[in-house]
């Protein structure tokens, strides 16, 4: 479980504050979506979630001791990297310090990516690689999934395996999965609760509730939408 | 040739080398990092001069100036985060700078152009068992240390989060790249040791393999590349620093015209 309360964050220490006065928990087992425009402060949130950033003002405690982060895919990785898939495991099975060689099977199984553990990653579809990194961050048996926008870059096909794949994870094995999403569909589809960021706060929504919000917001800024 | 103890020790130097240079340059050049490793053999040469100046061991004085200076980079990288180029001009000018003052003083009494060029004759017992025990080490640390490497050269953001300490390692990395200038200066000279250290490892990558058998194949590559270098060099009595860097080329250039031919008979056949 995390709870923030009266969470303040700038980047720089004068201010302008990011984040103004969060107040939000999330319970074990939830499957968050954090939702919201583009610099509204989605990324920064999940960085004090993972501890990655602390608070200037506020508290932020947390009872995870197994958080994994899964990054933006692409974002500064070489696809023409000469690693095989079996290789990119591997290395964060002996970073980690795990000694069962099969927890590598284990993972690959989860995401359906066994019959590919030899392939080079260069020839892995978007789908495929995110695949692959989820299967990698599930090797250390975490408690809690921190994603930023999982289908970025992904065909509308493989879109849908991932989600039944994070999905899965999050219900059967009860890893608390939080996830920045630019995927609305995604995020009211199988998310438990939605978290929209504005403005510097945010509030928790319902996916339906949501879907109203998000269409009034649309509309109201579009004079010819007259629905 | 091989009954000359000169060639001897030569030889147990080339195999060496043969190993420690693509250990090395497979990280150097996948993290885009090779012209660093062109830039500390250049910069070895201000720990040569040293070396002549104050009567100690080039090899030593070398391994102990390139790792100095790799700490330099490695410490001027927090500052020009985006001008990475710029460092190895910073680094280039006062290594070579040192190194031509001392030795177009007159400082240094012996001749230079075996350090720049190499030599086989100049291999002596001694340098066999420095060669010996800096490959040693080299080998033992990239070995214990290597799969958090593949994990920072492949990831680095993600390895920093896996809780893997990124900068110690990068810091011994630099260390272990001027171990392996320093034992390679005997053998091909300091003007062409990146020669040794990326082409291999270019020749390699266009196999499109795996991390493992990458890295097999460049040092199979480069023990091509310096042993030819090395008997080619003998025959014809020239230097085996350009002969070696030579021979690097053309394999790379084999392999390409080979896969190129393989392709192009693939499709035709389809």
């Amino acid at each position: 479980m995390i709870t923030l309360e009266k969470v303040w964050f700038s980047y720089t220490p004068s201010g302008p504050y990011l984040l103004q006065d969060l107040n939000l928990s999330i319970n074990d087992g939830d499957y968050i979506s954090i939702v919201g425009e583009n610099g509204s402060g989605k990324t920064t949130l999940i960085k004090l979630l993972l501890n990655f950033l602390s608070p200037n003002k506020g508290t932020l405690t947390s009872t995870f001791t197994k958080p994994v982060y899964i990054p933006q895919r692409f974002e500064n990785l070489n696809t023409q990297f000469p690693i095989t898939v079996y290789e990119v495991l591997n290395c964060y099975r002996k970073t980690l310090k795990i000694k069962d060689i099969d927890c590598i099977t284990y993972s690959l199984n989860q995401v359906h990516m066994y019959e590919y553990r030899n392939s080079r990653i260069g020839t892995l579809s978007g789908g495929q690689f995110q695949r692959i990194f989820i299967a990698r961050a599930l090797l250390g048996q975490p408690d809690l999934l921190v994603m930023d926008e999982p289908s970025n870059g992904v065909d509308a096909k493989s879109q849908s395996e991932i989600y039944l794949i994070i999905k899965k994870i999050n219900r059967s094995a009860k890893v608390t999965v939080v996830s920045v999403e630019h995927n609305l569909k995604a995020a009211i589809e199988n998310s438990t609760r939605i978290y929209h960021v504005a403005q510097g706060s945010g509030h928790f929504c319902s996916p339906d509730e949501y879907r109203q919000e998000y269409l009034q917001a649309n509309t109201r800024s579009n004079p010819y939408a007259t629905l | 040739m091989l009954h000359y103890s000169f060639m001897q020790n030569a030889f147990v130097v080339a195999s060496l080398l043969a190993i420690l240079c693509p250990l090395i340059g497979i990280f150097l050049v996948l993290r885009r990092y090779s012209m660093i490793g062109d830039t500390l053999s250049h910069a070895s040469l201000a720990g040569v001069a040293i070396g002549l100046v104050t009567n100690t061991n080039p090899l030593i004085s070398s391994f102990l100036a390139t790792s100095f200076f790799g700490i330099i980079i490695e410490i001027l990288r927090e500052h020009f985060k985006r001008y990475a180029e710029l460092i190895l001009v910073i680094v280039l000018s006062l290594s070579v700078g040192i190194a031509i003052t001392i030795i177009s003083a007159g400082a240094a009494h012996t001749n230079v152009e075996v350090f720049l060029f190499g030599s086989i004759l100049t291999v002596s017992r001694t340098d066999l068992y420095a060669v010996l025990t800096l490959s040693a080490i080299s080998l033992t640390t990239v070995a214990f240390l290597y799969h958090q490497l593949v994990f920072i050269t492949f990831d680095e953001e993600g390895a920093k989060i896996a809780g893997i300490r990124t900068k110690l390692i990068n810091y011994v990395f630099s260390i272990l790249v001027a171990a392996t200038i320093s034992v390679a200066i005997r053998i091909v000279g300091l003007l062409v040791i990146s020669s040794l250290i990326s082409l291999p490892v270019a020749t390699s990558l266009q196999l499109d393999k795996g991390f493992r058998s990458t890295l097999l194949f460049s040092i199979f590559f480069s023990f091509i590349d310096i042993i030819f270098g090395l008997i080619i060099s003998y025959w014809i009595n020239a230097a085996p620093g350009g002969i070696t860097a030579l021979v690097s080329v053309f394999l790379l250039i084999t392999i390409l015209i080979f896969k190129k031919l393989h392709s192009t008979i693939i499709t035709a056949t389809k």
